[in-house]
């Protein structure tokens, strides 16, 4: 266990600049995921961490030491791969044991440490196949065993979950998430899957192009995000968004329409803004504004609507079973503590703007 | 009632281009081993049939008298030998250069990597008749002739491009990510070659064995040119030099027949053991898993 830090690192691949500086705290026991679209360089930079990239500029220390120059196996660290690696004319056990058999361990410790990563991820009677024999949601616990076995100071997770159905992700999520609690090891681990993110992260770190876009608990991202980038990947169906200025009386959209807007800062007058609310801060109110209904999706549980006003289209999913249909009038409001006010020039979010 | 008759009708047609494709094959089959065939049946003649008008195809009686003597009063035995020798000793040289190197493309990055490939691929068109004389005068110059290890070198050398490019191929099928797991877990390069990447690659190297012993087997024009002593001679060029008796005048036809089928033998041996891994190698069957 130790903690991580990523101090201005850098990559470029020839006259390529990937990543021009990532700077990152993680503390001790941590479990941190970054996050973002595909390319923004996220795996890049757990691979810089892992020793399996150079890094360019900057440095990466774990527990303390600088490991820039140092090798993979030199670093304590343990990964798991989006498509398990697993050697496939292996058993089990010999995956699982073969970091301590290159380390030159005798074969009994090498048979203890196998059967205890085994015992806590359920993987005992397995021990004897080969990965060719398993199915995914158990090669995927193979790969964790033999990172465990390791006993490393940080794991690495890129992707892991990518390869399962949706159900064995799910399942999977909580079995990482719950391993984490037992173990308590610094964990990196990078997923495209924001709803991963949210599930399972200490701390979410929201990537683009390259630059960390925000860092933070789940949470704040969810209720204060930085800006429209991670205001729309945070969440799922995205964040509604639409362009507009302040007037007297609201939120005046560039169609026409009034939006309700609670308390603002004065900053926020006079510039081109977009109006920002999630679809679950609808609510049905007799004194909302009116809307038509243009699609119901019941899930069972929720009701996404999608709602017109003129040329505008807001999401809102209501957590009650609606009786509407399409062409249906509907009355909602949003809740104004949940309103996001982004510059549109830069993207910022301004609501936390002083006065 | 027209349901029935479209449904005979295809099923006709059906048979037809089946048989259609079987007199094809059979067609291939003839043109194929016809000659192999004629040259068993010349090996178990008489020599007063052999220039037969008309030709007879089969042999008045079945005698193995011809492959007898070959084997038994001949130094068909010290020919095969060296066959045997000069084969699996360029063979083991070969893969033993070719696979690191075919490794050496498959995983690391490097600048000269894809003009080294594509001068691989020129060397390979080099036709050995083209090399020869040039090569005789340089084995001259350096002692080389008439040795079998200057042979060996040449074979090595001639058979190296293919041998990596074909390994190259099944090398590129493993998934980096295994040397990447290998690399954490900790082991070297080398480790990773020899413990992960060389077991999955066992079909390719099976290719690799089967086409340089098959190639190693039928060289001519090197061996021919570079080799002189009859004691050297590998049965490929034995085989033409073959003097089974003092007379002279004697019909040699029917024993040259039997030393060409003998000749023939080991490799097809070797053929039959690998084919399991001939036909995986075929299919694409290079990872498991």
């Amino acid at each position: 266990m130790a903690q991580v830090s990523i101090a201005n690192v850098s990559k470029t691949f020839g006259a390529a600049t990937v990543i021009p500086g990532v700077t990152l705290d993680i503390a001790d026991g941590e479990f941190v995921i970054l996050v973002g679209p595909s390319g923004c360089g996220k795996s890049t930079l757990l691979r810089m961490i892992a020793g399996l990239e150079t890094i360019s500029g900057g440095d990466v220390l774990i527990g303390g030491r600088v490991v820039n120059r140092l090798q993979p196996k030199d670093r304590d660290i343990a990964m798991v791969f989006q498509n398990y690696a697993l050697y496939p004319h292996m058993t089990v056990a010999e995956n699982m044991g073969f970091s301590l058999r290159l380390a030159g361990e005798s074969k009994a410790r090498i048979a203890e440490s196998v059967t205890r990563a085994a015992g806590i991820l359920g993987l005992l009677e397995l021990l004897d196949r080969h990965p060719g024999q398993l199915s995914g949601g158990q090669r995927q616990r193979v790969a964790m065993g033999r990172a465990i076995v390791r006993n490393p100071q940080v794991f690495l997770f890129d992707e892991p979950l990518s390869n399962l159905d949706a159900k064995l992700r799910v399942q999977m999520r909580t079995e990482i998430k719950e391993l984490h609690q037992k173990l308590k090891t610094t964990t990196i681990y990078v997923t495209h899957d924001q709803i991963e993110a949210m599930t399972m992260a200490d701390k979410i770190v929201v990537m683009r192009a390259g630059q960390v876009e925000q860092a933070g608990p789940p949470l704040e991202l969810y209720d204060r995000p930085a800006n429209v980038f991670v205001a729309s990947f945070i969440g799922s169906p995205s964040m509604n968004l639409v362009p507009g200025q302040i007037g007297d009386a609201g939120f005046m959209t560039d169609a026409g329409h009034l939006l309700p807007l609670g308390p603002h800062s004065a900053t926020a007058t006079g510039r081109r803004l977009l109006y920002g609310i999630r679809p679950e801060h609808f609510v049905l109110a007799d004194d909302g504004f009116v809307a038509e209904v243009a699609v119901v999706e019941p899930t069972g549980s929720e009701s996404y609507v999608l709602a017109r006003i003129g040329s505008i289209e807001l999401t809102c999913v209501f957590r009650e079973r609606v009786t509407l249909r399409a062409g249906d009038a509907l009355r909602i409001r949003p809740r104004l503590d949940s309103v996001h006010l982004f510059d549109e020039a830069s993207g910022r979010r301004i609501n936390d703007d002083a006065v | 009632m027209t349901r029935d008759d479209s449904e005979i009708g295809s099923a006709t047609i059906r048979r037809l281009g089946n048989a259609g494709l079987y007199a094809a094959y059979a067609v291939a089959v003839v043109f194929a081993l016809f000659p192999i065939a004629a040259v068993l049946m010349l090996s178990m003649k008489q020599a007063s049939e052999v220039f037969n008008w008309p030709p007879s195809f089969f042999p008045e009686t079945l005698s193995l008298q011809t492959y007898i003597y070959v084997l038994t009063e001949t130094t068909i035995g010290r020919m095969l030998w060296n066959s045997i020798f000069l084969t699996l000793a360029s063979t083991a040289g070969c893969i033993l250069i070719s696979a690191p190197a075919a490794y050496a493309f498959s995983r690391m990055r490097f600048r000269a990597q894809k003009p080294l490939l594509l001068t691989l691929l020129v060397y390979q068109m080099i036709s050995s008749m083209v090399i020869a004389l040039p090569l005789y005068r340089y084995y001259e110059a350096l002692g080389l002739l008439d040795s079998h290890m200057g042979v060996i070198l040449i074979y090595i050398t001639v058979e190296i491009p293919f041998t990596v490019w074909l390994l190259k191929g099944f090398f590129d099928a493993i998934p980096p990510s295994l040397d990447e797991a290998a690399r954490i877990d900790g082991a070297s390069r080398i480790q990773s070659f020899r413990i992960i990447i060389l077991p999955l690659a066992k079909p390719g190297l099976a290719a690799a064995l089967i086409f340089n012993v098959i190639a190693g087997w039928s060289q001519f024009i090197i061996p021919f040119i570079l080799l002189q002593r009859a004691e050297l001679l590998p049965i490929s060029i034995g085989v033409l030099n073959f003097a089974p008796g003092q007379t002279e005048g004697e019909i040699t036809i029917p024993y040259l027949a039997a030393a060409s089928i003998i000749a023939m033998l080991p490799a097809l041996v070797m053929f039959v053991i690998l084919q399991r891994f001939i036909v995986q190698a075929l299919t694409g069957g290079a990872v498991k898993g």
